[in-house]
């Protein structure tokens, strides 16, 4: 079942009920704080993001080898 | 970590002509995806294949995922007798690619790019239409969601 402005939308060319169900999912309130960086902003926080997942990974496999 | 900053300002400084696209150009236009490649279409002349060689040779590029040892040479010759290449670099990985499936090569790409700025380097990355566009040709399941996004950030720009 779709809302109302779905259903409107599947006029649309690119109108695909399966990603439509993954649309539900997306975060919008992150798109929001996103869009209102610069694109370097974007990619500074990217670069942060990455470093922040590799400490956790770090930090996981030591914790597994312990 | 993937030094994007100090990738695109060695392609840049050496006059590579190259579009952002993948990941990071879908975090260009706003995705808050983690991606950990910089994937980038290059013009497959043969000027250009000489600048994207001696652009990233100090990088020292590898084939990522092949054992080690294996012969590989990043040269010129190396470019031209292949297509797509999914590099580790000294910089983070880098994928360099002639052509992407639903999008052509370079000079298919360049109408449908915008202009970025990233750490003081003018770069074009590929606009929001061509990207949703090319990731639903790619028609792999891990790019579901990454459609499902970027069509948010579409209407998110509409309103």
């Amino acid at each position: 079942m779709f809302s109302m402005e779905e259903t409107k939308e599947q006029g649309d060319a690119d109108f695909d009920p399966v990603i439509e169900a993954y649309k539900k999912d997306i975060d919008v309130t992150l798109i929001r704080e996103n869009l209102r960086l610069t694109v370097d902003q974007r990619f500074q926080q990217l670069m942060k993001l990455q470093q922040f997942a590799e400490e956790l990974r770090r930090a996981g496999s030591e914790a597994r080898e312990k | 970590m993937t030094d994007f900053n100090a990738l695109l300002r060695i392609l840049t400084e050496n006059k590579v002509e190259f579009i952002i696209v993948g990941g990071a150009a879908a975090t260009a236009l706003g995705s808050a995806r983690l991606t950990f490649d910089l994937d980038i279409v290059y013009n497959r002349s043969k000027e250009n294949i000489e600048r994207i060689v001696n652009a990233l040779q100090a990088t020292t590029p590898y084939l990522r995922g092949a054992p080690p040892g294996l012969p590989f040479s990043w040269d010129v010759q190396t470019v031209e007798r292949g297509l797509n290449f999914t590099l580790t670099t000294t910089l983070g990985p880098l994928d360099i690619l002639g052509e992407i499936v639903g999008g052509g090569g370079y000079e298919q790409l360049r109408s449908k790019t915008i202009t970025v700025e990233i750490a003081g380097t003018e770069c074009l990355s590929l606009n929001l239409e061509s990207l949703i566009q090319v990731k639903r040709a790619a028609g792999r399941p891990k790019d579901l969601e990454v459609i499902a996004e970027l069509q948010r950030i579409r209407d998110e720009s509409r309103q």
